[in-house]
């Protein structure tokens, strides 16, 4: 995923114990690893990876059980030859029932091999751990969803609903967005009537007791704010009162004091609602008082004074650039800053553009949006459609483990698929520990058993879907 | 740089309607127009070139390879100079050295309306990044020297030449700092004539006085900083780096350093009294009189070119800050530029920063000290009378002061190290600035070819001082 993900505040009641861990894995479990270990050891990062080379052992992989030319799609833009995507079709019998989307990003963040203990791109198991670049995001779903069709592919399992599968390239913040691109290009190949993505983790705390499994429905659109302000500037030794510096330092200062007002979806209210009880203390009363009544700020305010929960109460916005002068002896001439929003879902970028110009009172600061991601899409509903399949999944494995709805305050490529009208969950199954197994840091990880266990429980949600 | 005159004057001498074209101008014109057109900028231009450029014009003109001496460090390949030697009769007499800085400040194409790097004649105006500052004055040198060779002119004192480059950026390699230090024999001169000083316009090109600069404040540059954890964008702390410095920086903002005079200031604004009129003049009057009258004061510093010369000023002139735009700013730093008034301390302006800033995790620091605080030369007879002298037959009626610099020139390595120098230019500028360091930098026409024409009027004289 792109960004950083909701951290649990305080310390939690236990739930379960996880189990010892496994032993040998079953043949099934060989042939997953396999394909993940293939993903892990092709670098897709922007600088010297290949998306498309992964794309394309994937593919051969699926041609290999059966799936005929017709049914997979090897996307590559000449302009970007190496960030290609992979779309496979498991056609279902029913033409009357809307597809199911899986998704996920073949392309990882950065790793120098100098900063990490192993090799990031060799693909190790110690202690209970698969260790590398992309383990927990998102190779260890990819090659979850690669190993399904593969699955029922060789099953002979004939689906009621067409399953299609999108791995793409350039979630991690690359130029090119291979999720935007397969909207805008190819929607009819891709159109769905939900998608599953990466996001919505499970969580387990420090002794390996299962805290809930998470579900991300809906998520903030983060989009970046120009501030610039221009001056005729001069020399520095005859300073004038108008000074673009001053200006642009005013209009952030008014930024840095305000607070959006409070929102809710039903993914934040659950949320709430769940963690109260888990969390205790006054901020877990306020929760639970704030899911009661979303119309209490006193409780809103409570939940507020944690970073990590006010995220999601709210549109928020930050300077987190600032660029301004051309000399050490010259007036300012142009000072810049880029801010940076996390806009609630349903908010429109416009409406935040307006809302910072009007704070800001002054004409001479312009305020531009860059180009990016798409806006105003409501947080998908949490239907009984899309959540009896995980509950009941949920229940048969772990009957005391929560499923938590969740919104997500980073952004994932669900941000252009469900404003576009491809509804998008984040969830995986798989759980992580509290160190978030290391997304987008050094020594990346994920557990070894909960990635098979999610393997387990994800097949046997989407086989409930599509059935 | 240049000093500035400051808000409505009273008329002294109307500009004369627009002259032909002489034909020596012409020949001026060209190598000004050369000079301009070689970006010479730190990022991405060549003094050296420049350098180069004019040399290979003086060679031309006659003047042997062994008075023709480059200079760069290897360091520095692109900020090289030239100093360039025309031997008087008189090997007793000390020379006279003229001095210019061939850099220029950075400019933008798309922040301009023109070209930066082309020079451009419009409405009357040279336009173009070192019209005023000052290539100017260095295409003056070039072409005075290249004319005495083709007049086979034998002054008494040796006229030297130094072109350098640096001037512009405090930590860059400065050519006139190296020549003091390591070249100190080749330079050495009586006195220096150097940018600085100037004639000031009223807005409708009225000339109002003509200045002499001798003194001037001292550059220091001050680093605020603050560093923060940081963390992810998406989750906003009420500990912010860059707000924490806009605090600092708006605190800066509203504050004035008290009020302070010396000499020259004191005798400028007596000067220019009675040449302004109105309130400002009268202001100016008895500011000059009773420099404790803070009425006057506060109405001299409603013109920003006369609050500098009341008083220290520091303003921010860069920031920067964060590393992405998704994640929460790990540092961001300021930089403050001063200029302190002689007589007030690097540390004591430092200490006042911090008071003002008043935030312990806002550190303030002092960055490189380009220099020594440099005395002011003395204003003798020989140095005025020739300025005065040449000032009367060109601009009569115009009165001629001395003044304190607000900004600082390369007058501050040369003047420690014993050779006396000044701003003497004979350009009459706007009351804007002329756009100095900033956009769309320009000159007017008639006042550079009047200033040429004065120079080379006071440079002979000098010249034929014993």
């Amino acid at each position: 995923m792109n960004s950083m993900r909701i951290v649990m505040g305080a310390a939690m009641a236990a739930m379960l114990t996880f189990p010892a861990l496994a032993q040998n894995p079953r043949p099934d479990q060989a042939r997953y690893r396999d394909i993940f270990k293939e993903l892990v050891e092709t670098d897709t990062t922007l600088s010297s990876g290949s998306c498309t080379l992964a794309a394309e052992k994937m593919a051969a992989r699926l041609r290999s059980a059966g799936y005929p030319e017709s049914d997979l799609h090897l996307i590559v833009t000449p302009a970007n030859p190496k960030e290609g995507s992979l779309v496979a079709v498991l056609p279902g019998s029913d033409t009357r029932a809307k597809p199911v989307l899986l998704l996920a990003h073949l392309d990882v963040v950065e790793a120098k091999r100098e900063d990490w203990s192993r090799d990031p791109f060799t693909f190790i198991e110690e202690d209970g751990y698969f260790y590398g670049r992309g383990t927990a995001d998102d190779k260890a779903q990819t090659a979850i969803w690669v190993d399904m069709l593969m699955r029922f592919k060789r099953e002979g399992f004939k689906p009621r609903r067409t399953l299609k599968m999108a791995l793409t390239c350039g979630e991690e913040g690359a130029p090119f967005n291979g999720a935007r691109y397969l909207m805008t290009e190819h929607r009819a190949l891709i159109d769905a009537e939900f998608a599953i993505n990466e996001g919505g983790w499970g969580r387990i705390d420090e002794k390996g007791r299962r805290i809930y499994l998470g579900i991300n429905a809906g998520e903030k659109t983060p989009v970046n704010y120009r501030l610039e302000v221009t001056n005729a500037g001069g020399h520095s030794m005859r300073p004038v009162k108008d000074n673009a510096i001053y200006r642009l330092s005013a209009a952030l200062l008014k930024i840095g004091a305000h607070d959006f007002p409070v929102q809710t979806t039903d993914a934040s209210l659950g949320f709430f609602a769940k963690m109260g009880p888990e969390l205790g203390g006054e901020i877990g009363a306020a929760m639970t008082a704030f899911a009661k009544n979303p119309k209490d700020m006193q409780a809103a305010a409570v939940i507020a004074t944690d970073p990590a929960y006010n995220a999601m109460l709210r549109t928020t916005c930050v300077a987190t650039l600032l660029d301004a002068g051309h000399a050490n002896n010259a007036l300012p001439q142009r000072a810049a800053a880029n801010v940076n929003c996390r806009i609630f879902p349903g908010g429109g970028i416009e409406q935040v553009a307006a809302t910072l110009s009007e704070l800001i009172g002054d004409a001479d600061v312009k305020v531009t949006a860059a180009k990016g991601r798409n806006a105003g899409g409501a947080a998908p509903p949490l239907t009984e459609a899309v959540m009896k399949p995980i509950v009941a999944a949920a229940a048969r494995r772990w009957p005391d483990v929560p499923v938590v709805p969740m919104l997500e305050i980073g952004a994932t490529d669900a941000s252009y698929l469900t404003p576009a009208g491809i509804t998008t969950y984040g969830f995986t199954g798989i759980f992580f520990e509290p160190d978030g197994s290391r997304l987008h840091g050094l020594n990346e990880r994920v557990r070894v058993d909960a990635v098979y266990d999610g393997r387990d429980l994800i097949t046997e949600v989407v086989r409930d879907y599509i059935k | 740089m240049r000093a500035f005159a400051g808000a409505a004057l009273s008329a002294i001498l109307v500009l004369p309607a627009a002259a032909q074209t002489r034909p020596d101008q012409v020949k001026f014109r060209e190598i000004y127009k050369e000079l301009v057109e070689t970006n010479t900028t730190l990022s991405s231009g060549s003094c050296t070139l420049a350098a180069q450029r004019m040399g290979a014009r003086l060679k031309a003109a006659g003047f042997p390879d062994r008075d023709l001496h480059y200079f760069a460090v290897p360091e520095n390949p692109k900020e090289g100079g030239l100093v360039a030697i025309y031997p008087g009769s008189d090997p007793q007499a000390k020379a006279v050295l003229m001095l210019a800085h061939v850099d220029v400040v950075e400019a933008r194409r798309e922040d301009w309306t023109r070209d930066p790097f082309t020079l451009i004649e419009q409405g009357g105006f040279f336009y173009g990044r070192g019209t005023a500052d000052m290539k100017g004055q260095a295409a003056i040198w070039v072409d005075m020297l290249i004319r005495f060779k083709q007049e086979k002119y034998v002054p008494r004192r040796t006229l030297k030449l130094a072109l350098t480059c640096g001037e512009e950026t405090s930590d860059a390699f400065n050519g006139a700092k190296w020549l003091a230090q390591n070249r100190r024999p080749l330079i050495d001169a009586g006195i220096a004539l150097n940018e600085g000083g100037g004639g000031r316009l009223d807005p409708s090109g009225k000339r109002l006085l003509l200045t002499i600069q001798a003194g001037e404040k001292h550059f220091q540059n001050y680093r605020l900083e603050v560093t923060n954890i940081g963390g992810h964008s998406s989750r906003p702390t009420p500990n912010n780096a860059i707000y924490r410095l806009a605090q600092g920086l708006t605190r800066i903002s509203a504050y004035q350093f008290p009020v302070t005079t010396n000499e020259a200031t004191r005798a400028f604004f007596a000067a220019m009294g009675p040449q302004v009129g109105g309130k400002m003049g009268a202001a100016m009057t008895a500011f000059a009189k009773n420099s404790t009258d803070a009425q006057a004061a506060a109405t001299l510093a409603t013109d920003p070119s006369h609050n500098a010369i009341l008083r220290t000023t520091c303003v921010a002139t860069l920031l920067e800050a964060g590393h992405a735009n998704n994640a929460l700013p790990q540092r961001a730093r300021a930089n403050i530029n001063c200029r302190i008034f002689p007589g007030t301390s690097v540390e004591q302006v430092r200490l006042k920063l911090a008071q003002l800033v008043a935030d312990p995790q806002v550190k303030v620091t002092t960055l490189e000290k380009r220099n020594d605080v440099a005395k002011p030369p003395p204003l003798t007879p020989e140095v005025m009378g020739p300025i005065k002298a040449a000032a009367a037959k060109i601009w009569p009626g115009v009165p001629v002061a001395p003044v304190m610099l607000a900004g600082a020139t390369d007058a501050t390595f040369l003047n420690p190290v014993g050779i006396p120098t000044y701003g003497i230019t004979g350009i009459f500028g706007e009351q804007d600035g002329n756009g100095a360091h900033g956009l769309n930098e320009r000159i007017r026409v008639r006042s550079l070819y009047e200033g040429r024409d004065f120079l080379t009027e006071v440079v002979k004289t000098y010249a034929n001082q014993p």
